[in-house]
């Protein structure tokens, strides 16, 4: 009870409550903005945490997620356009409501049903974390390189792209992370001699660029969206309660959906909206009404898109293994800030954990009455031409990566990464993969070598604990379903390999 | 910068193989079997087998399951672009290349003539590149890096410098 108290505490502080406030406020725009990400806008602002208590910079960031994340449905439901790509799977029901003349309810359903599941997935992080947290304290390095690899090979199984180009994104990320001399013998590394990469590639600067720069680059080569025109909204949230009433099935599905996939490693928002998108569909009495404007499957995939994002904490918070490409930002700032992820945050810092449960919880009921008079002054936001806000971006990029360690030899790694996020998402190559790569690249050699070590070389003891087993076989599984799924394919399905259309 | 599967997937093979050789040339540690070579060797064997894997197209189709989902949602935009593509190809293709090349001029020019010059001329370049007329293309240029410099200077304390444009008057350095 005192330590719930001591978290109170924390988070009434003046400054933590200003920085949810401004948090919220930048995320919402941002999110609303096509073309700009959940990720890239709190890529952007991590820069800006250095500065801040430890509390109130997990705050900023918790805050501008989970905004964007709603923020993203507006321009979606308005204009047909996702402003964020984890609103990319309910956009055309959510427009085909507009048309219908109900964007008043397509958007009330957003806003409401973001808040909810952003707070069902928060219980999941407060009821989820401390069990796992006294299992994870039993651990060894057998048991946490197995974790780390099944991390790794989930982000892979789930991105919306081939397998095989997964992989070699994921492999492409830890051989970043191989870069420097923080490696088990302390010797330079594929250095070539330059002095700024004996520390290795920096994690922050290589987001900045993989997520925002390379963004930029791409809104270069696209047209600009459509401008909104100006309408006056009715109630926003009326027939909301009945709404809820009415779908609950669909809702619980949502939420349980985006809490499983969002704590699952390497996935986030975007899967889960897809995921549950579908599963709705599927699963629904009237699936006919699907792509029409009817609210269930946009309640179940706005529900569940928020909810990933809490629990996405829960494998950053107790291993240090991304839940998505916001925590992989998140894990950053919190080893900086001294809340280095790990069971024994539960047990140290149990007030930190319970403030940050309250900030969730406060930057999702904050959301309604933000996100309504977001949906009202929206038309006068995405008035502001790409090319008024592109070039802040880059301005951001450079003074924000310089900001890291006052270094501008980071500000070369936000291009270079901005170049490879660029060309690697063209081709098909998942760069939340490559992130997931760069994030875990020490923590997984260090497992392994050290694992190695132990055993003198030795495999067996990587298999001979039960825990380490189960994760082992579990990560074989996945590392052979890709194969499996095609064989079978293959087998029952000869010609579709041969019809196939080439890429235009 | 759209390659065939067949170009990045004999990229990977070799920037795999190279890292695996590189990998192990490195000296390891005097007495013990494991050392910093291993991981390395590891996952440059694993690149090169996943790059021969892309070559060869295993694992196209799941792509294309993708792609025609998000086709249905981007098809309008799509559209747009690929009508605008046409026109002038190559140089709209190098414009993607204007945001890390200015990132670069900004890495060399900062520290010779101050923040808030270059800011300017990077905030000025990319506006234009985006189609921004200049009336709104230069007072962005004046004022973004203003309210930058104001923020992660004032506040943040971020040494930026000042180079020839020190404004005593500002509060600037």
């Amino acid at each position: 009870m005192s330590t719930l108290l001591e978290a109170f505490r924390l988070v009434m502080q003046t400054d933590v409550l200003l920085a949810i406030l401004l948090a919220s406020i930048y995320g919402l725009v941002v999110g609303s903005l096509p073309g700009l990400s959940a990720t890239m806008a709190t890529a952007l602002l991590v820069p800006v945490t250095f500065y801040l208590s430890p509390i109130a910079a997990v705050a900023t960031i918790i805050a501008a997620s989970a905004m964007a994340i709603f923020s993203g449905d507006i321009p979606g439901a308005l204009l047909r356009i996702p402003g964020t790509p984890a609103s990319a799977a309910y956009t055309d029901e959510a427009y085909a409501m507009t048309r219908k003349g109900q964007p008043e309810m397509a958007l009330g359903i957003c806003v409401w049903f973001s808040a909810l599941g952003g707070i069902a997935g928060t219980l999941s992080l407060i009821v989820l974390a401390p069990p796992l947290a006294e299992m994870a304290l039993n651990f060894s390095t057998y048991e946490y390189f197995w974790l780390a690899f099944l991390g790794l090979m989930c982000a892979t199984m789930v991105a919306r792209s081939s397998p095989v180009k997964a992989i070699a994104s994921m492999l492409l990320g830890l051989l970043v992370a191989c870069i420097g001399i923080e490696n088990p013998a302390g010797t330079p590394r594929f250095t070539f001699g330059i002095t700024d990469l004996l520390g290795g590639i920096e994690v922050i600067p290589a987001l900045v660029g993989v997520f925002a720069v390379s963004e930029v680059m791409r809104a270069m080569l696209t047209a600009e969206p459509p401008k909104l025109p100006y309408r006056r909204f009715g109630s926003i949230l009326k027939g909301q309660i009945a709404l809820t009433k009415k779908y609950v099935a669909p809702q619980v599905r949502g939420n349980i959906v985006g809490i499983i996939i969002g704590v699952l490693p390497g996935a986030g928002a975007d899967m889960a909206a897809w995921v549950s998108y579908s599963m709705s569909k599927r699963f629904s009495k009237e699936p006919k009404k699907f792509g029409t404007g009817h609210p269930e499957g946009l309640i179940e995939a706005g529900a569940s898109n928020n909810a990933s994002l809490a629990s996405g904490w829960v494998p950053s918070l107790l291993f240090g293994i991304p839940g998505d490409t916001i925590t992989a930002i998140a894990i950053g700032v919190l080893y900086m800030k001294g809340l280095n992820p790990g069971p024994t945050l539960f047990t140290e810092r149990a007030s930190s954990m319970y403030a940050l449960y309250i900030i969730f919880i406060i930057a999702n009921i904050i959301m309604i009455p933000l996100g309504i008079a977001m949906i009202r002054v929206a038309a006068l936001v995405l008035r502001a031409p790409r090319a008024s806000v592109m070039p802040v971006i880059v301005l951001l990029c450079a003074v924000g990566a310089f900001a890291t360690g006052n270094n501008l030899f980071a500000v070369i790694t936000v291009a270079a990464f901005g170049v490879i996020g660029y060309v690697m998402e063209r081709n098909g190559y998942p760069v939340a993969a490559m992130v997931l790569g760069i994030v875990m690249g020490t923590m997984v050699e260090q497992s392994f070598v050290t694992s190695l070590i132990k055993s003198d070389g030795s495999i067996l003891p990587f298999f001979s604990r039960p825990v380490a087993a189960v994760l082992a076989s579990m990560t074989i599984a996945a590392l052979l379903w890709p194969l499996g799924v095609w064989t079978w394919r293959l087998l029952r399905r000869p010609t579709a390999y041969i019809v196939r259309n080439e890429k235009p | 910068m759209q390659l065939s599967d067949r170009v990045t997937g004999l990229f990977m093979v070799a920037l795999g193989g190279l890292a695996a050789y590189g990998g192990s040339r490195l000296p390891p540690v005097p007495g013990q079997q494991i050392g910093p070579n291993v991981f390395p060797l590891v996952v440059g064997i694993g690149l090169a087998v996943c790059g021969g894997m892309i070559a060869f197209g295993i694992g196209r189709r799941y792509e294309e399951e993708a792609e025609a989902d998000l086709a249905k949602i981007t098809s309008q935009i799509a559209t747009d672009t690929v009508a605008e593509d046409h026109s002038h190809n190559w140089w709209r293709g190098l414009r993607a290349l204007v945001p890390p090349a200015l990132l670069l001029f900004y890495v060399l020019a900062v520290d010779r003539i101050g923040f808030l010059p270059t800011a300017a001329a990077l905030v000025l370049t990319t506006s234009l590149a985006l189609g921004a007329r200049l009336r709104l293309a230069v007072p962005l240029a004046i004022g973004a890096p203003l309210l930058v410099n104001l923020v992660f200077s004032k506040l943040l304390r971020v040494p930026l410098p000042s180079g020839l444009l020190p404004m005593p008057w500002l509060g600037l350095p």
